[in-house]
Protein backbone atom coordinates (compact mmCIF):
# COMPACT_ATOMS: atom_id res chain seq x y z
CA UNK A 1 0.00 0.00 0.00
CA UNK A 2 2.38 2.63 0.55
CA UNK A 3 5.24 3.02 -2.19
CA UNK A 4 8.52 2.04 -0.39
CA UNK A 5 10.52 4.14 0.96
CA UNK A 6 13.59 5.20 -0.46
CA UNK A 7 16.46 5.13 1.51
CA UNK A 8 18.05 7.70 -0.07
CA UNK A 9 15.12 10.54 -0.88
CA UNK A 10 17.77 13.29 -2.37
CA UNK A 11 19.82 12.47 -5.43
CA UNK A 12 23.67 12.23 -5.60
CA UNK A 13 24.44 11.97 -2.10
CA UNK A 14 25.29 8.65 -0.30
CA UNK A 15 26.11 7.14 3.27
CA UNK A 16 28.79 4.70 4.04
CA UNK A 17 27.26 1.01 4.52
CA UNK A 18 28.87 0.69 7.61
CA UNK A 19 30.31 3.30 9.62
CA UNK A 20 33.59 2.60 11.25
CA UNK A 21 32.77 3.17 15.16
CA UNK A 22 32.79 0.12 17.31
CA UNK A 23 32.62 1.43 20.74
CA UNK A 24 31.05 5.15 20.74
CA UNK A 25 34.03 6.74 21.68
CA UNK A 26 33.41 10.10 20.22
CA UNK A 27 35.81 12.16 18.23
CA UNK A 28 37.84 14.62 21.35
CA UNK A 29 38.75 12.46 24.33
CA UNK A 30 40.67 13.70 27.11
CA UNK A 31 43.16 10.55 26.53
CA UNK A 32 44.77 9.51 23.04
CA UNK A 33 42.86 7.86 20.95
CA UNK A 34 43.71 4.72 19.22
CA UNK A 35 43.92 5.26 15.05
CA UNK A 36 42.85 2.62 13.00
CA UNK A 37 45.97 0.89 11.89
CA UNK A 38 45.79 1.84 8.35
CA UNK A 39 45.12 5.98 9.61
CA UNK A 40 48.77 4.82 11.50
CA UNK A 41 50.63 3.43 8.20
CA UNK A 42 49.52 6.60 6.76
CA UNK A 43 50.77 8.40 9.38
CA UNK A 44 53.64 6.70 9.36
CA UNK A 45 54.40 7.19 5.66
CA UNK A 46 53.81 10.52 5.66
CA UNK A 47 56.28 11.61 8.43
CA UNK A 48 58.54 14.80 7.65
CA UNK A 49 62.36 13.74 6.15
CA UNK A 50 64.60 16.10 6.71
CA UNK A 51 66.68 17.14 3.86
CA UNK A 52 70.50 16.09 4.43
CA UNK A 53 73.69 18.02 3.18
CA UNK A 54 75.65 16.93 0.38
CA UNK A 55 78.72 17.42 2.43
CA UNK A 56 78.01 16.03 6.23
CA UNK A 57 78.94 19.18 8.53
CA UNK A 58 81.11 17.39 10.48
CA UNK A 59 82.84 17.15 7.47
CA UNK A 60 83.58 20.96 6.90
CA UNK A 61 85.87 22.70 9.61
CA UNK A 62 85.14 24.01 12.71
CA UNK A 63 82.42 27.47 11.95
CA UNK A 64 84.61 30.63 12.22
CA UNK A 65 82.59 32.76 14.92
CA UNK A 66 82.14 36.17 12.51
CA UNK A 67 84.42 39.19 13.63
CA UNK A 68 82.44 41.13 16.64
CA UNK A 69 81.85 44.49 15.56
CA UNK A 70 84.36 46.86 16.68
CA UNK A 71 83.25 48.27 20.03
CA UNK A 72 83.93 52.44 20.65
CA UNK A 73 85.61 51.58 23.64
CA UNK A 74 88.14 49.75 22.26
CA UNK A 75 88.70 51.76 19.14
CA UNK A 76 89.58 54.65 22.04
CA UNK A 77 92.04 51.73 23.67
CA UNK A 78 93.78 51.58 20.46
CA UNK A 79 94.36 54.94 19.34
CA UNK A 80 95.39 55.73 23.21
CA UNK A 81 98.06 53.02 22.34
CA UNK A 82 98.90 54.34 18.78
CA UNK A 83 99.68 57.82 20.67
CA UNK A 84 101.83 56.55 23.36
CA UNK A 85 104.13 54.91 20.66
CA UNK A 86 104.06 58.38 18.62
CA UNK A 87 104.38 60.74 20.97
CA UNK A 88 107.22 58.73 23.78
CA UNK A 89 110.88 58.53 23.08
CA UNK A 90 111.29 55.59 25.45
CA UNK A 91 108.68 52.68 25.91
CA UNK A 92 109.66 49.96 28.20
CA UNK A 93 107.59 46.76 28.31
CA UNK A 94 107.78 45.18 32.30
CA UNK A 95 105.58 41.84 33.24
CA UNK A 96 103.30 42.99 36.00
CA UNK A 97 102.60 40.42 38.44
CA UNK A 98 100.35 41.25 41.56
CA UNK A 99 101.40 44.04 44.20
CA UNK A 100 100.23 45.55 47.34
CA UNK A 101 98.09 48.51 45.85
CA UNK A 102 100.32 51.13 48.08
CA UNK A 103 103.13 49.65 46.87
CA UNK A 104 102.29 50.62 43.24
CA UNK A 105 101.11 53.89 43.75
CA UNK A 106 104.18 54.71 45.30
CA UNK A 107 106.19 53.24 42.58
CA UNK A 108 104.17 54.99 40.14
CA UNK A 109 104.62 58.34 42.09
CA UNK A 110 109.16 57.51 41.72
CA UNK A 111 108.54 57.04 38.17
CA UNK A 112 106.47 60.21 38.02
CA UNK A 113 109.29 62.09 39.33
CA UNK A 114 111.21 61.30 36.42
CA UNK A 115 108.46 61.72 34.12
CA UNK A 116 107.86 58.00 33.41
CA UNK A 117 104.21 57.12 33.32
CA UNK A 118 102.91 53.59 33.61
CA UNK A 119 100.14 52.26 31.80
CA UNK A 120 98.11 49.26 32.19
CA UNK A 121 97.49 47.63 28.17
CA UNK A 122 95.51 44.82 27.44
CA UNK A 123 97.01 42.62 24.97
CA UNK A 124 93.95 42.36 22.79
CA UNK A 125 94.12 45.70 21.80
CA UNK A 126 98.00 45.91 21.51
CA UNK A 127 98.45 43.07 19.62
CA UNK A 128 96.19 44.11 16.15
CA UNK A 129 97.65 47.21 16.68
CA UNK A 130 101.56 46.28 17.16
CA UNK A 131 101.20 43.64 14.20
CA UNK A 132 100.15 46.86 11.89
CA UNK A 133 103.00 49.13 12.91
CA UNK A 134 106.59 48.39 12.91
CA UNK A 135 106.92 47.91 16.08
CA UNK A 136 106.54 43.97 14.78
CA UNK A 137 109.53 42.58 17.18
CA UNK A 138 107.80 43.49 19.79
CA UNK A 139 104.86 41.22 19.69
CA UNK A 140 106.56 38.47 21.44
CA UNK A 141 106.67 40.12 24.38
CA UNK A 142 102.83 40.57 25.25
CA UNK A 143 102.33 37.56 26.17
CA UNK A 144 100.61 37.74 29.81
CA UNK A 145 100.27 40.43 32.36
CA UNK A 146 102.32 43.48 31.11
CA UNK A 147 102.48 47.55 31.79
CA UNK A 148 104.18 49.73 29.76
CA UNK A 149 106.75 52.89 31.42
CA UNK A 150 106.69 55.41 28.65
CA UNK A 151 108.88 58.35 28.87
CA UNK A 152 109.35 61.63 26.51
CA UNK A 153 112.99 61.57 28.27
CA UNK A 154 115.01 58.42 27.84
CA UNK A 155 115.72 58.15 31.98
CA UNK A 156 116.97 54.91 31.75
CA UNK A 157 118.77 54.74 35.09
CA UNK A 158 116.63 56.32 37.03
CA UNK A 159 113.60 53.98 35.86
CA UNK A 160 116.50 50.77 36.44
CA UNK A 161 116.82 51.92 40.05
CA UNK A 162 113.03 52.45 40.79
CA UNK A 163 112.17 48.43 39.25
CA UNK A 164 115.33 47.13 41.50
CA UNK A 165 112.94 48.04 43.98
CA UNK A 166 109.51 46.69 42.49
CA UNK A 167 110.43 42.90 42.64
CA UNK A 168 107.07 42.24 41.18
CA UNK A 169 107.86 44.28 38.03
CA UNK A 170 110.37 42.30 35.31
CA UNK A 171 111.63 44.28 32.71
CA UNK A 172 111.16 42.49 29.85
CA UNK A 173 112.44 44.89 26.77
CA UNK A 174 112.46 48.42 26.05
CA UNK A 175 111.82 50.34 22.42
CA UNK A 176 114.05 53.29 22.85
CA UNK A 177 114.29 55.79 19.93
CA UNK A 178 112.67 53.35 17.31
CA UNK A 179 115.20 50.78 19.01
CA UNK A 180 114.53 47.70 20.17
CA UNK A 181 116.56 46.35 23.12
CA UNK A 182 116.06 43.24 25.36
CA UNK A 183 116.79 43.37 29.12
CA UNK A 184 120.81 43.49 28.53
CA UNK A 185 120.46 45.56 26.70
CA UNK A 186 118.82 48.41 28.20
CA UNK A 187 121.22 47.57 31.21
CA UNK A 188 124.55 48.59 28.43
CA UNK A 189 122.39 51.47 27.53
CA UNK A 190 122.20 52.91 30.92
CA UNK A 191 125.84 52.55 31.66
CA UNK A 192 126.60 54.83 28.46
CA UNK A 193 127.67 58.05 29.60
CA UNK A 194 125.59 61.24 28.93
CA UNK A 195 125.19 62.31 25.40
CA UNK A 196 127.30 65.43 25.75
CA UNK A 197 130.19 63.36 27.47
CA UNK A 198 130.00 60.35 24.42
CA UNK A 199 130.04 63.19 21.62
CA UNK A 200 133.23 64.91 23.17
CA UNK A 201 134.94 61.72 23.38
CA UNK A 202 134.00 60.84 19.52
CA UNK A 203 135.21 63.79 18.69
CA UNK A 204 138.34 63.71 20.68
CA UNK A 205 139.35 60.39 19.22
CA UNK A 206 138.30 61.70 15.78
CA UNK A 207 140.98 64.93 16.14
CA UNK A 208 143.86 62.15 17.48
CA UNK A 209 145.29 61.89 14.20
CA UNK A 210 145.39 65.39 12.61
CA UNK A 211 146.86 66.87 16.22
CA UNK A 212 149.12 64.59 15.81
CA UNK A 213 150.33 65.54 12.08
CA UNK A 214 150.14 69.34 13.61
CA UNK A 215 152.42 68.53 16.20
CA UNK A 216 154.78 66.76 13.82
CA UNK A 217 154.63 69.98 11.61
CA UNK A 218 155.57 72.51 14.84
CA UNK A 219 158.51 70.19 15.99
CA UNK A 220 160.77 72.69 14.35
CA UNK A 221 159.90 75.61 15.29
CA UNK A 222 159.03 74.19 18.95
CA UNK A 223 162.19 73.01 19.57
CA UNK A 224 163.77 76.29 18.49
CA UNK A 225 161.68 78.51 21.05
CA UNK A 226 162.45 76.01 23.84
CA UNK A 227 166.36 76.62 23.22
CA UNK A 228 165.93 80.42 23.01
CA UNK A 229 163.95 80.26 26.35
CA UNK A 230 166.75 77.99 27.81
CA UNK A 231 169.43 80.54 26.55
CA UNK A 232 167.41 83.61 28.06
CA UNK A 233 166.80 82.21 31.19
CA UNK A 234 171.01 80.99 31.38
CA UNK A 235 171.90 84.32 30.33
CA UNK A 236 169.85 86.29 32.80
CA UNK A 237 170.80 83.81 35.29
CA UNK A 238 174.58 83.79 34.14
CA UNK A 239 175.49 87.24 32.57
CA UNK A 240 177.98 85.10 30.32
CA UNK A 241 179.09 87.92 27.55
CA UNK A 242 177.31 88.32 24.05
CA UNK A 243 179.87 85.88 22.50
CA UNK A 244 177.10 82.72 23.32
CA UNK A 245 175.03 84.28 21.21
CA UNK A 246 175.86 84.10 17.73
CA UNK A 247 177.35 80.50 18.52
CA UNK A 248 173.26 79.38 19.13
CA UNK A 249 172.48 81.58 15.88
CA UNK A 250 174.95 79.27 13.80
CA UNK A 251 174.14 76.30 15.26
CA UNK A 252 170.20 77.10 14.13
CA UNK A 253 171.39 78.43 10.64
CA UNK A 254 173.35 75.35 9.70
CA UNK A 255 170.02 73.28 11.25
CA UNK B 1 73.98 10.79 52.93
CA UNK B 2 75.78 12.73 51.00
CA UNK B 3 74.17 16.17 50.14
CA UNK B 4 73.56 15.53 46.57
CA UNK B 5 75.05 19.23 44.81
CA UNK B 6 74.69 20.17 41.66
CA UNK B 7 77.16 19.92 39.30
CA UNK B 8 79.89 22.72 38.53
CA UNK B 9 78.34 24.98 35.43
CA UNK B 10 80.42 24.01 32.34
CA UNK B 11 83.52 26.60 31.52
CA UNK B 12 84.26 26.99 28.03
CA UNK B 13 87.90 25.75 26.92
CA UNK B 14 87.79 23.79 30.21
CA UNK B 15 90.30 20.62 30.55
CA UNK B 16 89.97 17.38 32.11
CA UNK B 17 88.50 18.05 35.72
CA UNK B 18 87.40 22.15 34.28
CA UNK B 19 90.37 23.50 34.86
CA UNK B 20 90.43 26.71 33.31
CA UNK B 21 93.68 29.64 33.86
CA UNK B 22 91.41 32.57 34.18
CA UNK B 23 91.93 35.85 31.83
CA UNK B 24 91.56 39.21 32.04
CA UNK B 25 89.69 40.83 29.07
CA UNK B 26 88.38 44.21 27.79
CA UNK B 27 84.74 44.72 29.33
CA UNK B 28 81.91 44.50 26.65
CA UNK B 29 80.00 47.63 27.47
CA UNK B 30 76.24 46.42 26.08
CA UNK B 31 73.98 49.49 25.58
CA UNK B 32 70.75 48.51 27.84
CA UNK B 33 67.37 48.07 25.32
CA UNK B 34 65.69 51.17 24.41
CA UNK B 35 61.77 51.44 26.13
CA UNK B 36 60.97 54.93 24.96
CA UNK B 37 57.72 53.52 22.63
CA UNK B 38 56.51 51.69 25.62
CA UNK B 39 53.41 52.57 27.56
CA UNK B 40 52.09 50.94 30.42
CA UNK B 41 48.74 50.74 30.82
CA UNK B 42 46.79 51.69 34.49
CA UNK B 43 45.66 48.59 35.88
CA UNK B 44 48.76 46.38 34.88
CA UNK B 45 47.91 43.23 36.87
CA UNK B 46 45.24 40.22 35.45
CA UNK B 47 41.72 41.61 36.17
CA UNK B 48 39.75 39.15 38.12
CA UNK B 49 37.82 36.72 36.44
CA UNK B 50 34.49 35.60 37.43
CA UNK B 51 33.59 31.62 38.39
CA UNK B 52 30.01 32.07 36.88
CA UNK B 53 28.87 34.70 34.23
CA UNK B 54 26.98 37.45 35.42
CA UNK B 55 23.88 36.33 33.74
CA UNK B 56 24.12 32.64 34.64
CA UNK B 57 22.65 30.14 31.82
CA UNK B 58 20.00 28.81 32.06
CA UNK B 59 19.34 26.53 29.52
CA UNK B 60 21.63 23.16 30.02
CA UNK B 61 24.22 22.99 26.65
CA UNK B 62 24.81 20.23 24.34
CA UNK B 63 29.26 19.43 24.73
CA UNK B 64 30.65 20.47 21.30
CA UNK B 65 33.67 19.13 21.74
CA UNK B 66 34.59 21.07 18.55
CA UNK B 67 35.25 24.14 20.25
CA UNK B 68 38.44 21.99 21.48
CA UNK B 69 39.45 20.71 18.44
CA UNK B 70 41.69 21.79 15.80
CA UNK B 71 43.69 25.26 15.36
CA UNK B 72 42.42 28.32 16.74
CA UNK B 73 41.37 31.66 14.63
CA UNK B 74 41.12 34.44 16.93
CA UNK B 75 43.93 35.80 19.35
CA UNK B 76 46.28 33.75 17.98
CA UNK B 77 48.90 37.27 17.68
CA UNK B 78 50.14 39.31 19.58
CA UNK B 79 48.47 43.23 20.32
CA UNK B 80 49.59 45.13 23.16
CA UNK B 81 52.27 42.64 24.86
CA UNK B 82 55.17 41.60 23.70
CA UNK B 83 55.33 38.25 25.22
CA UNK B 84 52.94 35.39 26.24
CA UNK B 85 51.68 31.81 26.96
CA UNK B 86 50.99 29.90 23.52
CA UNK B 87 48.53 27.20 23.85
CA UNK B 88 50.23 24.08 21.68
CA UNK B 89 47.11 21.52 22.57
CA UNK B 90 42.77 21.68 23.25
CA UNK B 91 41.74 22.13 26.63
CA UNK B 92 39.24 23.35 28.83
CA UNK B 93 40.44 26.28 31.76
CA UNK B 94 38.31 26.96 34.52
CA UNK B 95 38.06 28.76 37.13
CA UNK B 96 41.18 27.52 39.20
CA UNK B 97 43.19 27.97 36.43
CA UNK B 98 42.39 31.38 35.95
CA UNK B 99 43.04 32.11 39.55
CA UNK B 100 46.04 29.99 39.65
CA UNK B 101 47.35 32.22 36.61
CA UNK B 102 46.71 35.73 37.79
CA UNK B 103 48.40 35.00 41.27
CA UNK B 104 50.67 33.52 40.16
CA UNK B 105 51.56 36.11 37.20
CA UNK B 106 50.74 39.05 39.59
CA UNK B 107 53.08 37.50 42.30
CA UNK B 108 56.31 37.31 39.99
CA UNK B 109 55.85 40.51 37.81
CA UNK B 110 57.26 43.84 38.57
CA UNK B 111 54.06 45.80 38.72
CA UNK B 112 55.77 49.02 37.85
CA UNK B 113 57.04 48.22 34.69
CA UNK B 114 55.25 44.99 33.41
CA UNK B 115 51.83 44.56 32.48
CA UNK B 116 49.47 41.72 32.01
CA UNK B 117 46.10 41.20 29.90
CA UNK B 118 44.12 38.28 29.13
CA UNK B 119 43.16 37.00 25.85
CA UNK B 120 40.98 34.32 26.69
CA UNK B 121 37.41 35.24 27.76
CA UNK B 122 35.75 34.87 31.37
CA UNK B 123 34.19 31.03 31.80
CA UNK B 124 31.28 31.05 29.69
CA UNK B 125 30.89 27.48 28.60
CA UNK B 126 28.07 26.02 31.31
CA UNK B 127 29.35 22.29 32.08
CA UNK B 128 27.01 19.61 33.84
CA UNK B 129 27.66 17.01 36.25
CA UNK B 130 25.56 14.07 37.54
CA UNK B 131 25.42 13.36 41.11
CA UNK B 132 27.84 10.52 42.47
CA UNK B 133 26.76 7.45 43.19
CA UNK B 134 23.67 7.33 40.38
CA UNK B 135 23.35 5.53 37.76
CA UNK B 136 22.98 6.19 33.94
CA UNK B 137 20.08 7.84 32.88
CA UNK B 138 17.30 10.32 34.39
CA UNK B 139 18.32 13.04 32.08
CA UNK B 140 21.05 15.57 32.04
CA UNK B 141 22.66 16.67 35.09
CA UNK B 142 22.55 20.42 36.35
CA UNK B 143 25.14 22.76 35.81
CA UNK B 144 28.16 22.33 38.07
CA UNK B 145 30.93 25.15 36.52
CA UNK B 146 31.77 27.13 34.06
CA UNK B 147 34.62 26.89 31.28
CA UNK B 148 36.76 28.48 28.68
CA UNK B 149 37.72 26.23 25.33
CA UNK B 150 40.75 26.98 24.36
CA UNK B 151 42.43 25.61 20.86
CA UNK B 152 45.62 25.05 19.74
CA UNK B 153 47.36 28.41 18.67
CA UNK B 154 45.72 30.52 20.79
CA UNK B 155 47.64 33.20 23.32
CA UNK B 156 46.15 32.81 26.92
CA UNK B 157 47.78 35.50 28.41
CA UNK B 158 49.82 38.61 27.43
CA UNK B 159 52.69 40.47 29.01
CA UNK B 160 54.07 43.67 27.96
CA UNK B 161 56.69 46.65 29.27
CA UNK B 162 59.83 47.38 29.90
CA UNK B 163 61.06 43.88 30.34
CA UNK B 164 62.91 41.36 28.49
CA UNK B 165 61.95 37.50 27.75
CA UNK B 166 64.48 36.17 30.39
CA UNK B 167 63.31 37.74 32.70
CA UNK B 168 59.43 36.83 31.59
CA UNK B 169 60.15 33.07 30.90
CA UNK B 170 60.56 31.43 34.52
CA UNK B 171 57.40 32.73 36.16
CA UNK B 172 55.33 32.20 32.72
CA UNK B 173 56.89 28.78 32.17
CA UNK B 174 55.86 28.24 35.66
CA UNK B 175 52.35 28.76 34.70
CA UNK B 176 52.45 27.02 31.44
CA UNK B 177 53.41 23.85 33.19
CA UNK B 178 50.02 23.89 35.17
CA UNK B 179 47.53 24.62 32.42
CA UNK B 180 45.58 21.19 31.17
CA UNK B 181 47.33 21.49 27.36
CA UNK B 182 50.41 21.86 26.50
CA UNK B 183 52.03 25.43 26.59
CA UNK B 184 54.85 27.30 26.02
CA UNK B 185 56.12 30.48 27.37
CA UNK B 186 56.91 32.70 23.79
CA UNK B 187 57.69 36.08 22.57
CA UNK B 188 56.72 38.28 19.12
CA UNK B 189 60.34 36.28 17.78
CA UNK B 190 59.66 33.14 18.97
CA UNK B 191 56.04 33.16 17.66
CA UNK B 192 57.20 34.44 14.18
CA UNK B 193 60.02 31.70 14.24
CA UNK B 194 57.38 29.31 14.76
CA UNK B 195 56.08 30.02 11.96
CA UNK B 196 58.88 30.41 9.71
CA UNK B 197 60.25 27.13 10.84
CA UNK B 198 56.80 25.46 9.92
CA UNK B 199 57.22 27.13 6.19
CA UNK B 200 60.65 25.72 5.85
CA UNK B 201 59.92 22.45 7.17
CA UNK B 202 57.05 22.11 4.44
CA UNK B 203 59.47 23.67 1.82
CA UNK B 204 62.13 21.38 2.48
CA UNK B 205 60.33 17.71 2.99
CA UNK B 206 62.34 15.42 1.21
CA UNK B 207 59.35 12.53 1.33
CA UNK B 208 57.14 13.02 -1.99
CA UNK B 209 53.93 11.55 0.28
CA UNK B 210 52.54 13.95 1.96
CA UNK B 211 49.26 13.43 4.15
CA UNK B 212 47.34 16.62 2.19
CA UNK B 213 48.65 14.75 -1.19
CA UNK B 214 47.32 11.14 0.09
CA UNK B 215 44.18 12.53 1.49
CA UNK B 216 42.97 15.17 -1.32
CA UNK B 217 43.08 12.78 -4.26
CA UNK B 218 42.05 9.90 -1.67
CA UNK B 219 44.61 7.26 -2.28
CA UNK B 220 44.03 3.84 -1.45
CA UNK B 221 40.93 5.08 -0.25
CA UNK B 222 42.46 6.73 2.38
CA UNK B 223 38.90 8.65 3.44
CA UNK B 224 37.42 5.30 4.44
CA UNK B 225 39.24 5.80 7.34
CA UNK B 226 39.83 9.19 8.03
CA UNK B 227 37.02 12.55 8.81
CA UNK B 228 36.03 15.11 7.06
CA UNK B 229 38.15 17.34 9.57
CA UNK B 230 41.46 15.37 8.54
CA UNK B 231 40.87 16.92 5.22
CA UNK B 232 41.47 20.28 6.79
CA UNK B 233 43.43 19.75 9.51
CA UNK B 234 46.00 18.14 7.15
CA UNK B 235 47.34 15.00 9.91
CA UNK B 236 48.79 17.59 12.69
CA UNK B 237 45.58 17.51 14.57
CA UNK B 238 43.94 14.29 16.61
CA UNK B 239 40.89 15.18 18.79
CA UNK B 240 42.47 17.91 21.03
CA UNK B 241 46.11 17.11 20.38
CA UNK B 242 48.65 19.09 18.49
CA UNK B 243 51.11 16.91 16.67
CA UNK B 244 54.04 19.37 16.49
CA UNK B 245 56.66 17.00 14.82
CA UNK B 246 54.27 16.41 11.90
CA UNK B 247 54.99 18.84 8.84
Amino acid sequence: MAALRSVAPWRGGWLPALQLVRHGSKAVTRHWKAMHFQRQKLMAVTEYLAPRPAVPPRCLGPRREAPQEDNGYAQLLRRQVEEAFRDNRMIAICQYNSMPDEDLVLMRHYLRKHNIEVKFVLNEIVRPVLSQSKYKNLLPLFVARNILLVSPEAKVREMLRVLKGVPQVNLLGACIDDTILSRQGVENFAKLPPLEAAQGQTVGALELLPSQTSSLLQRGSAHLTALLDQHIHRLQTGETGSTAEPSPAQSSGAH
Amino acid sequence: MRPWRLPLQLRPGAGPGGVTVPRAGLKKLVIPPDYSGVTIPEKTKLKFMDKVPAVPKVKREPRQLRDIRGPSREATDFTQGQYGILALGGGYLHWGHFEMIRLTIGRSMNIKNMFAIWRVPAPYKPVTRKSLGHRMGGGKGPIDHYVTAVKTGRLVVEIGGRCEFEEVKPFLTQVAKKLPFPAVPISRDGLEQLRREEEEKKLNNQNPWTFERIVTANMLGMRRYLSPYDVKFQGRYWGKFFLKHRV
